[in-house]
């Protein structure tokens, strides 16, 4: 079998508080695949995005290991964090973070502008506009988020996490302040990423959005378990 | 290289995003260091100017720093070998003062002894024969007595004498016989208050003479004072006797230094058994600590001035970082390292702090020039005051200083902000 994208062992994390320290992630693993999908699921505060945020290389485990393409990533430098989340890596959050002062495309040519090489404005431009036309909102492109629906802004916060062509595709609840119908629409666009041998992370609470995943794991008591797999 | 540039473009459109979205909060604390860095050229061009006045007052009667100034006592011989030594000579200057009554023959002066003339008249009138027995005289009339110099050599290059109007003595012409007097201010307001018929009479002189006058100096000096060629007052008497050593006067030779004028001219008069004193004008060391002082009031004045305005950008700098954290948290999870984030919030601090200084120094050089063109007519010394280039760079460095430490903290504050917790729905 070919080397798994993602391959975390034993993961923990302890979070020192005011009071006793609490043991939030206590041994997690997981394997991606590329060109997975994964959801995850669990009761609000089991640790999801404390673990999305070990994933992302925002937060370091407090021990057990984490192979990517079957280096070791766990322990990095901040310096060579911030180039791996820029060249493997893709976000997409509940809430967008989209910048208001910036447009549709100035928002995703964020992710291009951020100090990790150097592309010219015309080639940034042709990257941009086809990450918006792959989540479906080239046309809106000089729009400020401001003047855009929720859908179509998560969709720009796609398209940024897109735009360039992440190994990992990480998404926390990203159609928590969506309605059904929209949130499929995002889903399908994040779907669509794994056919390019993307790796898909998802964190959810929608059942449906759930089942659309290769498989289901389910954090619960800080260790991760299978619940659900799609066709063996 | 390429690794470089593409960090030092990214961070560019990055602090100019920043800039323009917040013009207004951009805007107020460029307003605060403007008024700042102004405040300081202000104060450094106010220590120029006022450093230049007190230079080039002092300068005015002791001359240009470095000029060495022989003084000689007065002897009989000293006059001739004074004026052969400097003769022909354009590094000396030799200044030969006697006194001269000018106004109607006979008549007593108003200001004996050459007193300036707002102290109104000292004592009683005397008349007094050549022999210098004096006794009181008939009701004052119409004569000034000035303090008569006799000038061989070019002065202008040793003291900057300001013209107020009129020509300086020119020494280019054949001496003659009615001798060309320029005189000080203050011998100018004789003349203009008293009708002074023009004749002049001069101890040692065979005869009164006619002066022309040809010209009005600031020369500095309270006490009436005229200027002539000594080679046409000599047409009147002999060299020798342009110094009588029982009425006193004064002998002067200003030379530049290094000149031999020094050497041959002190040997000579040893020689000649008269006295004379070097002196080399140091006027800068001397008032050193009269400056010293100065700057140091400006100095602490314009760091208090610059204290608020690095004040006012530190407080629009953290305002803003704190409203930058969810930007920052962003920018580094798209794979913004931090210090490159650091560095914007640096740059764009710095960026405003040093279009604010040259925006205040261009507004410094503007009100400088509308001053001295308005008021220069009547305040000669704000005439034709060149914008102080120290000024310049003292507040371009203000900008600097206040853009680095208002940006600092802020950059610090940004640079540490963990993304998990921003991100964390
Ligand atoms: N910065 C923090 N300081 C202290 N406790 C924290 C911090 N961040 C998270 N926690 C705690 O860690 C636990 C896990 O939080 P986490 O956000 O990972 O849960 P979650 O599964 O994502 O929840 P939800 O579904 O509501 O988003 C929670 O109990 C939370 O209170
Ligand atoms: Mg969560």
């Amino acid at each position: 079998m070919n080397q798994p994208l993602i391959e975390l062992t034993g993961i923990t994390k302890i979070l020192k508080g005011q009071e006793e320290p609490r043991t939030i992630l206590d041994g997690v693993g997981l394997t991606v695949h590329a060109g997975e999908s994964v959801a995850i699921v669990g009761r609000s505060g089991s640790g999801k995005s404390t673990l999305l945020s070990i994933l992302g290389l925002f937060d370091r485990p407090d021990s057990g290991s984490y192979l990517l393409d079957g280096q070791e990533i766990s322990r990095l430098p901040e310096r060579k964090a911030a180039k791996l989340r820029s060249s493997h890596y893709g976000f997409v959050f509940q809430r967008f973070f989209l910048l208001k002062h910036l447009t549709a495309a100035q928002n995703v040519a964020m992710a291009l502008v951020n100090g990790q090489g150097w592309l010219p404005r015309r080639q940034r431009r042709v990257r941009v506009m086809e990450a918006l036309d792959l989540v479906g909102i080239a046309h809106l492109a000089k729009n400020r988020p401001t003047k855009m629906s929720g859908g179509e802004q998560q969709r720009v916060a796609i398209a940024r996490a897109l735009v360039r062509d992440p190994r990992v595709l990480l998404a926390d609840e990203p159609t928590g302040a969506l309605d059904t119908e929209t949130g499929a629409a995002v889903i399908d666009a994040l779907s669509a990423a794994t056919h390019r041998g993307c790796g898909l992370i998802l964190v959810t609470h929608d059942r449906d959005h759930a089942a659309r995943m290769g498989r289901t794991l389910s954090l619960a008591n800080g260790v991760l378990t299978e619940t659900g797999r799609v066709h063996a | 290289m390429m690794r470089l540039s593409g960090r030092f473009r990214s961070s560019l459109i990055i602090g100019l995003q920043g800039i323009r979205a917040r013009k207004l909060r951009t805007l107020l604390s460029m307003i605060s260091l403007f008024l700042g860095v102004l405040a300081v050229v202000t104060v450094q061009a106010g220590a120029s100017i006022a450093e230049r006045a007190l230079m080039s007052d002092v300068e005015l009667q002791s001359g240009y720093d470095g000029t060495v100034v022989i003084d000689v006592m007065p002897h009989e011989k000293s006059p001739s070998i004074v004026s052969e030594t400097v003769a022909g000579r354009n590094d000396a200057v030799s200044l030969i003062g006697t006194s001269a009554i000018i106004g109607e023959p006979g008549v007593s002066p108003i200001n004996p002894g050459g007193a300036p003339f707002d102290q109104g008249a000292w004592g009683s009138t005397e008349i007094c024969d050549n022999v210098g027995n004096c006794v009181p005289g008939p009701p004052t009339g119409e004569a000034i007595e000035v303090v008569l110099t006799a000038v061989a050599g070019d002065l202008l290059t040793f003291r900057p004498l300001r013209p107020v109007s009129g020509d300086w003595l020119a020494f280019d012409t054949v001496p003659s016989l009615a001798p060309k007097i320029v005189i000080n201010e203050e011998a100018a307001k004789g003349f203009r208050d008293h009708q002074v018929p023009a004749e002049m009479r001069v101890r040692g002189a065979k005869a009164n003479m006619t002066p022309q006058i040809v010209g009005v100096v600031h020369d500095g000096d309270y006490q009436p004072r005229a200027y002539v060629r000594q080679d046409e007052l000599t047409n009147w008497m002999p060299t020798s006797s342009l110094i009588d050593p029982n009425f006193g006067g004064q002998i002067t030779v200003m030379t530049s230094s290094g000149s031999p004028v020094e050497q041959v001219l002190q040997s000579r008069l040893r020689g000649a058994g008269a006295e004379s004193y070097v002196n080399v004008v140091q006027n800068r060391k001397e008032m050193e600590k009269q400056l010293m002082l100065m700057r140091l009031i400006f100095l602490s004045m314009a760091g208090l001035v610059l204290l608020i305005g690095v004040a006012g950008i530190l407080n629009v700098g953290l305002a803003t970082v704190g409203e930058r954290v969810e930007e920052f948290a962003l920018r580094r999870a798209v794979g913004t390292p931090r210090t490159l984030l650091a560095g914007i919030v640096l740059a764009e601090t710095m960026l405003t702090g040093l279009l604010t200084a040259a925006a205040a120094i261009g507004a410094g050089i503007a009100g400088l020039k509308i001053v001295s063109m308005v008021l220069g007519g009547s305040e000669p010394l704000l005439a034709n005051v060149q914008f102080p280039w120290d000024a310049g760079v003292a507040g371009i460095l203000a900008g600097i200083i206040a853009g680095v430490l208002g940006g600092f903290i802020p950059a610090l504050r940004a640079a540490g902000i963990p993304i998990a917790t921003v991100m964390r729905a």
